[in-house]
């Protein structure tokens, strides 16, 4: 599976180039809210009122992509949560007006396929069209059920893609749970400082993949997922997953690990890290993003660009995508753990 | 209350339940057609509209000819509601 463009709406500005320049936004806040783009020029002002945050950055991210790539086989999406914020306004409303009469938008709203729904309404696509929710590891599976239509069909273009939205709501439930900081910290020092919790992040990440090698950056080769507590099991999944692609541990020099400061749960980074023993340039994509459980698309997002041009850090240095292998690992909770394989075709 | 107070609560309603961003009551006209003018009004804002009147005046519009009659303009719906609300 070849990835040949891809579009990201984040915390950062990643519409534009500023975020390749390494124009970062390093706030110390208890959110890193995504930057959304005028939207003008893209969505109907009679449709854009009536759109929630991720319906509007799954559009934003994803329509310039189809509209650039022309026809597409089918339209994949992952995401946790979907439209969050309608969904709750529903769910209240339900409860408010005793089961009466409901308004429809934030219902038709807030269902995790209205973004691929969407999508496919506006850019008129009649193909295979499937949203993923399954947590944490929506984004995968949405990889998984994108490289198996590519088997199926002789030549195919698919969008593929991710999005999560901030929800109040459900950010209060998370940080009752422990899983963000009661103090917040700047994105810069995010990774730095590990304490319990880590900070709420949003966004959407988009991708057209194909079957076809023609004008691609990079190739996604393989995608694993284990659910596990155990730090052994999570390497030798890791372990598992090169043998079965016969790619040399040694081979991967290039890793896009999602570190979120979490003092306790940040060990599975390391075990990975010293699984892979020739890493010579590692990103920690959420230092960018924040954290939210479709973030690992926001992963393969810089390794992408990685695979272009180099990124600067947080310290002005100039990270590469070095050698011919990359992994994206990521895991929430240190319970449901990701890993994308990548190989940099030029 | 008086029918131009009235008037006022139920363009504030409408922007609010149908999310018209940037429009304020002053914009809309009494006599302007809700739908097919320039508000954009579609099928999905009716439903919405016939839920704004259920919920703010108690107003429950069950056969779609008399709903036609009155979502035209907010002369209509405000006519109407000041004949039939029952709060």
């Amino acid at each position: 599976m070849f990835v040949k463009a891809a579009k990201a709406i984040s915390p950062q500005y990643t519409l534009d180039d500023r975020f390749l320049n390494g124009e970062f936004v390093d706030e110390v806040s208890p959110v890193y809210r995504a930057i959304e783009p005028d939207y003008s020029p893209l969505i109907p002002a009679g449709l854009l009122r009536r759109m929630g945050k991720a319906v509007r950055i799954g559009i934003g991210a994803g329509l310039p992509l189809l509209q650039e790539a022309g026809k597409v086989d089918g339209i994949i999406l992952g995401t946790a949560n979907g439209g969050l914020e309608d969904c709750v306004k529903f769910l209240n409303q339900i409860v408010e007006y005793d089961e009466g009469v409901l308004t429809p938008t934030n219902f038709v709203q807030s269902t995790p396929n209205a973004v691929a729904g969407q999508l496919a309404l506006m850019s008129e696509n009649t193909g295979y069209n499937s949203t993923h929710v399954n947590g944490s590891l929506s984004f995968e599976n949405s990889l998984i059920d994108a490289a198996m239509l590519l088997e199926e069909k002789q030549q195919a273009t698919i969008l593929v893609g991710a999005i999560e939205e901030f929800s109040q709501y459900n950010y209060t439930i998370d940080k009752h749970a422990g899983r963000f900081r009661e103090i917040p910290v700047s994105n810069s020092q995010l990774t730095k400082r590990l304490e319990p919790g880590s900070i709420c992040g949003e966004g959407s990440s988009m991708f057209i993949v194909s079957n076809d090698a023609t004008d691609a950056q990079v190739e996604i080769i393989d995608v694993a997922q284990v659910t596990s507590e155990d730090e052994k099991e999570v390497e030798a999944t890791l372990i598992d997953f090169l043998i079965r692609n016969q790619v040399p541990a040694d081979e991967v020099k290039t890793v896009a690990l999602g570190r979120n400061g979490d003092a306790r749960t940040d060990h599975f980074y390391t075990a990975i890290s010293n699984r892979l023993t020739s890493i010579e340039s590692t990103i920690c994509f959420k230092a960018y993003c924040g954290e939210y459980r479709t973030a690992a698309a926001f992963g393969l997002y810089t390794l992408f660009q990685l695979s272009k041009h180099p990124l600067l850090d947080w310290n002005g240095n100039q990270l590469h995508f070095i050698g011919n292998y990359a992994l994206v690992y990521n895991h929430f909770d240190g319970i449901r753990h990701g890993y994308i394989l990548v190989k940099k075709l030029r | 209350m008086s029918n131009e107070s009235l008037k006022l609560e139920f363009k504030e309603h409408l922007i609010n339940y149908l999310n018209l961003l940037d429009t304020t009551p002053e914009q809309i006209n009494d006599d302007e057609a809700l739908f097919g003018g320039d508000l954009g009004l579609d099928s999905i804002d009716s439903v919405e509209l016939i839920v704004l009147l259920d919920r703010e005046y108690g107003i429950k519009i069950k056969n779609p000819q008399e709903g036609r009659q009155i979502l035209v303009d907010v002369n209509t719906i405000v006519a109407y509601i000041e004949a039939n609300r029952t709060k």
